[in-house]
């Protein structure tokens, strides 16, 4: 044997050991760094997980959510199409999946439904999407101070008529799907 | 037309791999030729490589581009050590997160892909890669094998083995060594279910080469061996492969279909989700390879005990037909105790209890051997070296192991213990005692031959034994207490009750990894000292270099 080889096994495998310690660690494991904001009231948000497009069946397809901070988001997901899809939900207005804030997987059986608590803290524009369908899946949830309404108006004022509309239109008995409880918000 | 930058580089790296492969291939025709003398080296591939095959053959990098069964021995060898500590370092890692009740450094998603990583390179890197390098290299001299015609199939195997480890690692999959439905589809961090889909390639990777080098060895072993060899002395190692071969040709290519649909399953789930019941078809298919595994890691072991205990004690092994008898029965009812894993999965009564009942009587022939090794040291004189160290500790950690898992075998305890730490005692008893113990024992005696003449220093390998030993006694055993008492494994938190047992697993967990550290340390130190004795090894006793 040379008298090298032994010197290059030891630092190769403590180098590999070492390395993939790192390369295993070095995911950061997402939301763990970021904690649920306090909140004193709740809202139930039903959105459909369909590769075609959350609510893709719905009148409004990856509708723009309109939600106030300090509020607990209770997000029924509701699986629809036997395929893998995740909701994650990042800050800004473009898919991220290295910030996010939560991201859950949803299991592939129709009918499936998960709960995803989240609130907020800060206001601002968020995006929420699949990762598993970047393309169809995405939408915007827009989040307002709970304590300012002026605010509410001056983001919603910028959007067409028609999307402003939905905001309100959330407890019509004109809601397309069966499941649904008092209070559930259906986009 | 003008100079080119792309152009420049691009030649120049073709030119450069060109040259690299013309030294490679220079260098390795030029060891081959220094070690098999003038006259041999004109010999045809297939004869000038049972030659080497046969030959006392020391660690060497040339060893990646030479193909006879003994550099094929090396290769494997030297990579499942690699495996065994980037393993070990996870394991040691995730231990210490536990100290704290509460995820301490390292979030829920880092500490299921440790345990992934873990489990998975543990049992398919280290346990299966050391068996297949131990195979290769010792294979030959013991059955004097005639031709070693499969040179270029192990080595694709082995090449198919490495890109299969580092699948692996590279995935960072967090499905845990099941790769269950749905937990396989679970979304980190770095995005959907190509985490698995990456491990799952390397688990099938390395399963094909497992089978293809199974059958390799039985070809070697009953085709290839040498006339003065008959069955009835064929080396007790030589009969524990045969029985690991067949266990894997029976039991692995379910695993590999399995993985198959499973991989199609992430990208449009028909085979295995839960809506129509056949996730636990999945875990069926799994678990037919899954108990087998655990054995194709303990029953070559068992053959080195056999190999090397009578040199140790001077006499011959008390009974050479029950050792046979039990390596034999041992693949056979290994392969019929796999629904154990699943008594809280819905079998039925009726399942559970037969696979109860064969896990029981599995127990028959381990304690075979067991009583077959007691009296083989019972009527010689044992020579108290390190192997025989190794040795002895493996049989009391394999008695330890055994018995909590024929307890863990009664349904009823079985409810108890299900998914506790006491599971995670019952196979890291035999997997360090046995697997891991006999491995090293076995690199102990092959010390002089590996290194080329050096002896290891023997007080460090003490040290090595001595902290191992400790380490898994401590880690296991607290394992098994907290266990009875209900603590969860595969669980980045626990609640603080169980305390006590994490943090005196977690000083184990430390004890283990500086046993191992000095194992690498007396490697690095006793290699690089000048030679002082021949390269003969007690285990390849006939060999003449
Ligand atoms: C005497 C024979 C044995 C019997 C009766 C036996 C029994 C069992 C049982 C019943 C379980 C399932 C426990 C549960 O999850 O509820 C189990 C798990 C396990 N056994 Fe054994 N065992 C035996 C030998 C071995 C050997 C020799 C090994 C090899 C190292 C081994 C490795 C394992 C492993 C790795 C697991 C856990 C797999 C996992 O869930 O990750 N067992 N054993
Ligand atoms: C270096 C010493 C070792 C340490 C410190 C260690 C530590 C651990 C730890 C902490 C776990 C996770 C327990 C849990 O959360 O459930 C684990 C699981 C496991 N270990 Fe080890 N281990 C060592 C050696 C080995 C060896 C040598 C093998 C096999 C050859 C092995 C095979 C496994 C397997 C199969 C699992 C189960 C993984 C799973 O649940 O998916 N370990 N080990
Ligand atoms: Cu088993």
């Amino acid at each position: 044997m040379r008298k090298t080889t032994p010197l290059a096994i030891f630092v190769i495998v403590l180098l590999a050991a070492g390395g993939s310690f790192v390369w295993f660690v070095e995911q950061s494991g997402g939301s763990s760094a970021t904690t649920i904001a306090p909140y004193n009231s709740t809202q139930v948000i039903v959105l459909y997980a369909n590769y075609q497009g959350w609510n893709y069946n719905s009148s409004i397809p990856n509708p723009t959510l309109y939600e106030k901070t300090h509020v607990l988001l209770e997000f029924k997901v509701i699986e629809q199409d036997n395929l893998p899809h995740t909701l994650t939900i990042n800050p800004g207005s473009n898919e991220s999946a290295s910030n996010y804030i939560v991201s859950v997987n949803i299991p592939a059986v129709t009918g499936t439904i998960v709960w995803v608590n989240w609130s907020f803290a800060n206001p601002g524009i968020y995006t929420y999407w699949c990762e598993v369908h970047p393309e169809t899946m995405v939408g915007k949830l827009v989040l307002n101070s709970t304590t300012s309404n002026t605010t509410n108006a001056s983001v919603a004022s910028p959007l067409p008529p028609e999307i402003a509309d939905i905001v309100g239109y959330s407890s019509s008995i004109h809601s397309p799907y069966a499941l649904r409880d008092a209070n559930e918000e259906v986009w | 037309m003008g100079f080119s930058f792309e152009l420049a580089v691009f030649g120049s790296t073709i030119a450069i791999l060109i040259i690299m492969g013309f030294l490679l291939y220079y260098f390795a025709v030029d060891y081959r030729r220094n070690l098999l003398g003038n006259g041999n080296s004109e010999l045809p591939k297939k004869e000038s490589n049972a030659i080497l095959s046969k030959m006392s053959r020391e660690l060497s990098f040339t060893a990646f581009i030479m193909d006879d069964s003994k550099s094929i021995g090396i290769r494997y060898i030297i990579t499942s050590l690699a495996l065994f500590f980037i393993a070990g370092l996870a394991g040691i890692g995730m231990r210490l997160s536990l100290w704290f009740p509460n995820p301490s450094f390292l979030t829920p998603v880092q500490y299921n892909i440790l345990l992934t990583a873990h489990g998975t390179l543990m049992l398919y890197g280290w346990a299966v890669g050391g068996i297949l390098g131990l195979s290769y290299y010792l294979l030959p001299t013991s059955i004097r094998l005639r031709k070693d015609s499969l040179g270029v199939v192990s080595s694709i195997m082995y090449w198919m083995f490495l890109v299969g480890s580092l699948f692996i690692i590279f995935s960072r999959s967090t499905a845990t060594w099941y790769f269950y439905y749905p937990l396989v589809d679970q979304l980190t961090a770095s995005g959907g279910g190509t985490l698995s889909f990456g491990s799952l390639i390397g688990v099938m990777l390395i399963l094909v080469a497992t089978v293809v080098s199974s059958i390799i060895f039985l070809k070697m072993i009953f085709l290839d061996r040498d006339e003065s060899i008959r069955l009835s002395n064929l080396p007790l190692f030589a009969w524990s492969i045969v029985s690991t071969a067949f266990l894997i040709i029976a039991s692995a290519p379910v695993s590999i279909i399995a993985d198959g649909f499973l991989i199609y399953d992430l990208i449009n789930p028909i085979f295995f989700q839960a809506a129509n019941g056949t996730a636990l078809a999945y875990a069926i298919l799994f678990w037919f390879w899954g108990h087998p595994i655990v054995y194709v890691a303990v029953i070559p072991a068992f053959g080195l005990i056999y190999e090397l205990l009578p040199r140790f004690t001077g006499t011959k092994i008390y009974s050479y037909k029950a050792g046979v008898l039990s390596l034999l029965l041992l693949m056979v009812l290994s392969g019929t105790v796999w629904g154990h894993h699943l008594f809280n999965s819905g079998l039925g009564t009726v399942w559970d209890l037969i696979f109860s009942t064969t896990s029981f009587i599995v127990a028959v022939p381990s304690a075979m051997s067991v009583f077959n090794w007691i009296a083989t040291m019972w009527v010689g004189r044992i020579r108290i070296t390190v192997p025989t160290l190794f040795i002895i500790n493996a049989i009391i950690d394999f008695i330890i192991g055994g018995v909590s898992g024929v307890m863990a075998a009664d349904v009823g305890v079985n409810q108890l213990i299900h998914g506790t730490y006491a599971i995670t005692a019952h196979f890291h008893f035999i997997l360090l005692g046995l697997t891991t113990g006999m491995a090293f024992a076995a690199i102990y005696v092959l010390f002089p031959t590996l290194t080329g003449g050096r002896n290891y220093n023997i007080p460090m390998a003490k040290v090595h034994f001595y902290l191992t030993s400790i380490g898994t006694w401590v880690m296991s055993g607290f394992w098994l207490v907290g266990g009875f008492a209900g603590m969860p494994r595969r669980v980045a938190g626990y609640f603080g009750i169980f305390q006590t047992y994490q943090d005196a697993a977690a000083i184990g967990g430390v004890i283990l990894g500086l046993g191992y550290l000095i194992f690498l340390i007396n490697f690095l130190y006793s290699g690089s000292r000048p030679v002082e004795t021949g390269t003969g090894n007690i285990l390849e006793e006939e060999v003449s270099a």
